[in-house]
């Protein structure tokens, strides 16, 4: 059964019963997926659910372990993504594969080399140009991608994929780092494409996303297609949601505890870097017991560098940082979490777990210089063992033993890890920087849920995260911060999303 | 069709495998050896006989073969330490000459009364080993200068100053040669009566015991095991990183002095311009056929040890070069570097059907 397009023609792409495991574990079971010619596709599921891996199939990046595919109704074995860019897919993956230091057109030889498709820089340069112009996008050739944002260089891929012959355009999670603007233009440039006859998939977590901007949509759950080509407009949010989950959405909750007196302060807070910016330019804010202050913002003004400065990563050049009236900016990292402040970091494998070592080893990190694990020369592993074992209880973490090394557990697991870490005796500031980046629905709200309990217990919790319906769903006062400054805070109640814009894009 | 083989990366190898895959590589190290060994010139029995039989099933053998291995062991823990903090000491042999310049001074000096002269020539190398490793160690930790680079050439430095002193002011005066002069009977350690054996056995397998419980049972070794795999989450969850990884890498700069003084003390008896020759490599190899493990190091500086032994043989009977006693190290080094990778990926054979 292959649903026609509406054009009569066969389908663009149509992926037949695909299997794939790794290592013995299914990621995708005989999942099916079909694309029209001229239709802006979304392909949506938790994370996790199989989408990108799916579409790796489709462009030969992964080897399916079963299944067939077929391009414009002609079956395509693919030996590999070669195979597939010949059949006229191209993928534009979520971390950009772009070399730095070269300019646009330096970028596009190098991909286009190997095809044969340009022989010299100019060559390049002058494709890039004409196509740039036939489809709308505005690049310079000779742009340095250093110098370039993280939209500008999204279309250079795009770009790329196209010069490369793609007619059939996958993106994926492409909003994930855009803010809402450049979003906007890159949809009405996905429209634009599909008009012109190009089959555009759009990989997405975001339902919004979904009804706004797409023809029909494929849901997928644990590695199968769950609902398969539906057109947009029949459907509503809430039952792709309801697909896509498996069972109904629960809306966090904010915690119920009321704001307590004010613990912990920041004044006039600067960062400075070595190359002279000030990511973090004078901030301010104060944070009470049993409060969750939620910052929102575009990412990168300041937020990582706040976090950084606050968990004493990095020194600031001037402020204060006040946690119950002692000044904590000349303490070090360890006097910090001795005195209760906790940092829950955006990348949980870069400063906050150590990938390679095991759950009882991350889950005693911190407290091992504390004595918690044995004497200052010896170490204690059995008391390591056993405090892994009750941690692992008490916070549910799936598919964990204390030996087990901690970069197998699946990113929610992981951040429980984290969290049981944190969250431990002690806690009165939790600083936590996009606690559910990366989670798909449930992991995101059981990590919300630890995040509520703790604060319930006494602890204030500071929120940054550019997930504004996360910030909104926690938080009892809403902040923004733009350039390095808070730009406003104010009760959730009143943090209507026109007050919330105008202070994200404004020049505070 | 898709008729290529795939690669699957395994996420849990297990013991069992890992341990048959190390195996694996072991052996066919071992094989290619003995193809290079042939190629060489040497007759296949003579090779059995003796990088096998000799080396490690003759009492004269093994007596000789623990001998090289007790320096061996010390360079090879040392390492293991530095590897675990990822930390790259390219300069054992400069580290490992500076301790047998400030053993030599000792004992050519004189220096102290001789019932705590070879204690005081220990720990004389200890230090000096530890300081020879200082600058780099704080090139690297103040301005982030590469220590691979620094170590190094200050592996060269420590070899240009041997000579200097070889040279100059300790040139042996009885014949004029370029070696010091015989150190005293209180500033050798005590033959074990078996073969060359000495009790420098005991202070290597201390020091391999001590290094072993350090990185595996104390607080210390916990913070090397975090900084080494992850510096920035070590930092953030209030690690003393600096501190941690300045005493455990000053720590093997001295354990490499030591083998400097362990050397001299044990077979030298003197200083000269080969002593140190062959242990950057050669400790280098220990610590990852070892997997950075300081047990299985003492135990593989033993193996290394033997084709000390086996290579002397050779060299001198056989006229095999010394080349070949390294090249042998490196390839069993590489076999067994490679065998990891069947532990860590398997080959699989998709089946695409095709369309109808």
């Amino acid at each position: 059964m292959m649903p026609a397009s509406e054009h009569g023609r066969p389908p663009a792409l149509a992926l037949r019963g695909i299997d794939k495991a790794f290592d013995g574990k299914p990621a995708l079971s005989g999942a099916d997926f079909s694309l029209a010619w001229g239709e802006v596709h979304a392909l949506v599921g938790e994370n996790g659910a199989g989408k990108s891996t799916l579409m790796n199939v489709a462009t030969g990046v992964y080897a399916a372990d079963g299944g067939a595919q077929s391009v414009d109704g002609r079956s395509v074995p693919l030996r590999g993504p070669g195979d597939a860019i010949a059949a006229g897919l191209g993928m534009v993956h979520q971390h950009y594969r772009l070399v730095n230091r070269f300019t646009v057109a330096e970028n596009i030889l190098l991909a286009l080399g190997s095809q044969g498709a340009a022989r010299s820089l100019r060559e390049a340069a002058a494709l890039a140009a004409e196509k740039s112009r036939e489809v709308g996008l505005s690049i310079r050739p000779d742009a340095v991608i250093a110098t370039l944002s993280i939209a500008e260089r999204q279309r250079v891929e795009i770009l790329k994929v196209l010069l490369l012959g793609a007619r059939i355009v996958i993106l994926d999670e492409p909003t994930a780092v855009l803010t809402d603007g450049e979003a906007e233009a890159l949809f009405s440039f996905t429209r634009r494409l599909a008009g012109q006859g190009h089959a555009v998939v759009l990989i997405t977590h975001k339902l919004r996303e979904v009804a706004a901007h797409s023809d029909r949509v494929t849901v997928m759950r644990q590695g199968r297609t769950v609902l398969a080509g539906k057109p947009t407009a029949e459907i509503s949010i809430a039952e792709v949601a309801r697909h896509a989950v498996g069972d109904p959405l629960t809306r966090v909750e904010r915690p119920l505890s009321r704001p307590g007196a004010v613990c912990f302060t920041v004044e006039d807070l600067v960062v400075r870097r070595d190359d002279g910016t000030v990511p973090v330019d004078g901030l301010s804010l104060s944070l009470c017991a049993s409060e969750v202050l939620g910052i929102a913002g575009v990412g990168g003004n300041g937020q990582q560098e706040l976090v950084d400065c606050l968990a004493g990563l990095l020194p600031p050049a001037g402020g204060r940082i006040t946690l119950s009236g002692d000044d904590l900016a000349p303490q070090s990292i360890r006097e910090r979490r001795r005195r209760g402040l906790r940092v829950v970091p955006s990348d949980r494998f870069d400063a906050g777990l150590v990938r390679d070592m095991s759950i009882a080893e991350n889950l005693a990190l911190t407290g091992v210089r504390e004595g918690r694990y044995g004497s200052a020369l010896l170490l204690n592993r059995r008391r390591m063992r056993d405090a892994a074992l009750g941690a692992i209880e008490r916070f549910a973490i799936h598919g964990a033993a204390p030996g087990r090394t901690t970069g197998l557990l699946s990113g929610g697991n992981a951040q429980k890890v984290l969290l049981a870490r944190e969250l431990d005796d002690g806690l009165k500031v939790l600083v936590a920087h996009s606690p559910a980046r990366g989670l798909d629905v449930k992991a995101a709200q059981s990590v919300h849920a630890l995040i509520k309990q703790a604060v319930e217990q006494g602890a204030a919790c500071l929120l940054i995260s550019e997930d504004l319906e996360e910030v909104m769903a926690l938080s009892h006062r809403v902040a923004v911060m733009n350039r390095g400054r808070i730009a406003g805070t104010v009760p959730v109640a009143e943090a209507t999303p026109a007050w919330i814009g105008e202070r994200m894009i404004g020049h505070a | 069709m898709l008729d290529s083989a795939i690669l699957v990366r395994r996420q849990e190898p297990g013991f069992a495998r890992n341990a048959l895959c190390y195996a694996g590589g072991l052996a066919a190290g071992l094989a290619l050896s003995v193809l290079l060994l042939v190629w060489a010139g040497v007759p296949p029995q003579a090779i059995v006989n003796e990088l096998v039989v000799e080396a490690f099933f003759t009492a004269d053998g093994i007596a000789q073969t623990t001998t090289a291995a007790i320096p061996l062991i010390l360079v090879g823990v040392a390492t293991v330490i530095t590897m675990r903090l990822q930390f790259w000491n390219i300069g054992i042999e400069g580290q490992l000459w500076l301790g047998a310049i400030a053993a030599a001074w000792i004992a050519l000096g004189d220096v102290g009364p001789e019932a705590t002269r070879l204690p005081l020539m220990l720990l004389a190398a200890f230090l000096a080993g530890a300081a020879w490793m200082a600058l780099p160690l704080l090139l690297k930790l103040r301005w982030g200068v590469s220590e691979v680079i620094s170590t190094l050439l200050l592996g060269s430095v420590a070899f240009l100053l041997v000579q200097h002193l070889l040279f100059g002011v300790w040139r042996d005066p009885a014949t004029g040669f370029p070696i010091s002069a015989a150190f005293d009977p209180a500033e050798r350690f005590a033959p074990l009566g078996w073969g060359q054996l000495h009790a420098g056995l005991w202070v290597a397998l201390a020091a391999g015991l001590l290094v072993w419980l350090l990185l595996d049972r104390t607080r210390l070794g916990f913070y090397a095991k975090a900084i080494g795999l992850n510096r920035t989450a070590a930092r953030a969850a209030g690690m003393p990183v600096y501190r941690s990884i300045a005493l455990l890498v000053l720590g093997a700069g001295g354990l490499c002095g030591l083998a400097g003084a362990v050397i001299l003390a044990g077979t030298e008896h003197r200083l000269n311009q080969s002593v140190g020759v062959g242990y950057l490599f050669s400790g280098i190899v220990i610590a990852f056929l070892a997997r950075s493990s300081p047990l299985a190091a003492m135990l593989i500086a033993f193996v290394v040890g033997g084709v000390f032994t086996a290579g002397g043989v050779l060299k001198v009977f056989y006229s095999v070069s010394e080349a070949v006693v390294v090249l042998i190290q490196g390839t069993v080094l590489m076999t067994v570097l490679i065998s990891h990778f069947f532990s860590a990926y398997r080959l699989t054979r998709p089946t695409w059907k095709t369309a109808p």
